[in-house]
């Protein structure tokens, strides 16, 4: 049953529905990279800048419009945190807790960490990983971009 | 999810696709060392990489790897006379040298110099750490012999296995560094297999049945941790290395052995599992050699006299339903090697990616894809050398550490992470 004749009996009706996903900027460079994937233009996914808005519970759209931090995470499926090291992620922790108060899965993307020193990355570290059931740190930055796709964002 | 196209572009590997060129690329293990025992023995069909290939040890104890058929008439050479240094087509008696160099040609004047007009494909093999490795691709490019740290350690130290996996290559490499489904398929065997039984790591496994997951580049692939809490805030580490295109080497347990895997494609359905155990400052033990070749830890049963698993796909893999209930096992597959491989297989030879839904924890997944198709471009594009071919991407070793819990874990365990031969591997 599981030969290469029988694959063109598999149903071919589609098995899942969009998810809805979140990508956050926590600092600079971090905003400057998620500004640059979300110029590809996606159906499923929407961008924001943390800073220190998010004590306040808001968050701000690429174009600066502030926007509740709850109401964005109500309605996701997957909440992407992105920081480099070093930068102020302090905004993990108040993200983080709403995502856990709404059993929103979260993901921590450390950016731009070739070369980054063992001090910085720590520092984003202990922020971002109490928050995040998966961490990815890479030394690509078109990276984000491919998981997107792969998660079809 | 992956597009069609680059579906395709991962898990082709014929003579001519970009990723059959990346893999030839690397020295590859093509066979047991014990499949060819003694000067003169019978050759062996073996197919790799969709080439079908015919190996033998000559008189002199030479190693060939060539062509499976004759030039002549197109008979398989597996039908052949190993003798006086050449393997002889029974068919006409057209002989050929490991090299592939046609020697002799009876039908033809040997003054003709016919002979040396016939020259079959080949490739070197040579033996390794018990291993019979290939390199098949271009003379000029071919990389220094490999530096894997279980070839390197005496014979007494090591074990590996082969069996056939009725899948595409992709599918089965996916799986060793997809961490997350230990929990579930596996979590049966933590306490009862031989060869991961009493470690204290696995306390903290059972404990904390929801591991986070890190997934961090290195030169020659991935590190990707699993971490669990352990003491005192801190946290409890296993880290599996992944090195391009398809080695992986799975964090020890306790004193038991440390173990890992490649996979190997035949052709586009079907690969190569190769599993290993080996333990840097140590004999295996009798009793643990016992257990690997009776399938237990990633090792597999395979029917007398092939490397089919006992357990296939014919029959059901010998589902045990009542086991499965009772919880002795989580699918009802008995073997961490075989119920990884009934599930693969089950995808069918190749699976179609376009349909998938992965989430957040298949990060280490989509991470090497990303790896895999950045290599292939770079590669076509502007001959760059894959990872992994490097001898220093080589030296690599899984860990199981605590660690405070701010710490990268690849700085606390940096040194953990570097195979140093005679050294004890990290290990909890």
């Amino acid at each position: 049953m599981s030969s290469a004749a029988e694959a063109r009996f598999r149903v071919q009706a589609p098995n899942s529905l969009p998810r809805a996903i979140k990508v956050i900027a926590l600092d600079q460079a971090a905003e400057a990279m998620v500004r640059q994937i979300a110029s590809a233009g996606w159906s499923n996914t929407k961008f924001f800048t943390a800073g220190d808005r998010s004590g306040r519970g808001r968050l701000a759209d690429l174009a600066g419009h502030e926007t509740e931090l709850t109401g964005e995470i109500a309605d996701a499926d997957l909440v992407v945190l992105v920081a480099a090291p070093g930068g102020r992620a302090e905004a993990a922790g108040a993200i983080g807790q709403a995502c856990s108060d709404r059993r929103v899965m979260t993901t921590g993307f450390i950016v731009g960490a070739r070369g980054a020193a063992e001090v910085e990355l720590s520092k984003t570290l202990a922020q971002i990983r109490p928050w995040s059931l998966m961490v990815v740190i890479s030394n690509h930055d078109d990276y984000i971009s491919d998981m997107m796709i792969a998660l079809r964002a | 999810m992956l597009r069609k196209e680059q579906n395709e572009l991962l898990t082709q590997t014929a003579p001519g696709t970009p990723m059959g060129r990346l893999f030839r690329c690397y020295w590859i293990p093509a066979l047991l060392g014990d499949e060819l025992p003694e000067n003169d023995c019978p050759p062996v069909r073996v197919k790799l990489l969709s080439e079908r290939l015919i190996a033998f040890r000559d008189t002199n104890g030479r190693y060939g790897l060539m062509d499976e058929f004759c030039a002549h008439r197109g008979v398989s050479l597996w039908f052949g006379r190993n003798e006086q240094c050449g393997l002889r087509c029974p068919y006409h008696g057209w002989k050929y040298d490991v090299s592939g160099q046609c020697l002799e040609v009876p039908s033809e004047p040997e003054e003709s110099g016919f002979a040396k007009k016939v020259k079959l494909r080949s490739y070197p093999l040579v033996e390794r750490g018990g291993i019979l490795w290939t390199y098949m691709g271009p003379p000029e490019a071919q990389p220094p012999l490999p530096e894997w740290e279980f070839i390197m350690v005496g014979p007494s130290h090591r074990f590996t296995s082969k069996r056939l996996q009725e899948s595409n290559w992709l599918q089965a490499m996916e799986g060793g560094i997809d961490s997350s489904h230990v929990s579930f398929l596996h979590r049966g065997d933590l306490d009862s297999d031989p060869l991961f039984k009493g470690a204290k790591g696995n306390q903290y496994n059972l404990s904390d049945p929801r591991p986070v997951f890190e997934v961090v580049e290195s030169p020659g692939g991935l590190h990707i941790g699993a971490r669990r809490n352990a003491e005192e805030g801190r946290y409890y580490w296993r880290i599996t290395q992944w090195v391009m295109p398809s080695f992986t080497l799975i964090p020890p347990r306790g004193n038991h052995s440390v173990h890992g895997h490649f996979w190997i494609p035949i052709d586009d359905e079907n690969c190569w599992t190769w599993s290993f155990d080996y333990h840097p400052t140590r004999e295996l033990a009798a009793a643990e050699v016992a257990a690997m070749r009776d399938g237990k830890g990633i090792h597999v049963r395979t029917a007398p006299g092939t490397f089919r698993p006992v357990a296939n796909k014919d029959n059901d893999y010998l589902i045990d339903r009542a086991a499965q209930k009772a919880g002795r096992t989580f699918s009802g597959v008995e073997g961490i090697g075989m119920q990884d491989a009934s599930l693969q297989e089950s995808m069918g030879p190749v699976v179609d990616r376009s349909k998938e839904n992965l989430v957040s924890t298949d990060n280490g997944i989509i991470m090497a894809r990303h790896r895999l198709l950045r290599a292939v471009k770079a590669f076509t594009d502007k001959g760059a050398l894959p990872p992994g071919v490097d001898l220093a991407h080589q030296k690599v070793r899984s860990a199981a550490v605590v660690l405070p819990p701010d710490v990268p874990f690849t700085e606390g365990a940096r040194d953990a992470l570097i195979a140093r031969l005679e050294t004890a591997p990290a290990s909890i």
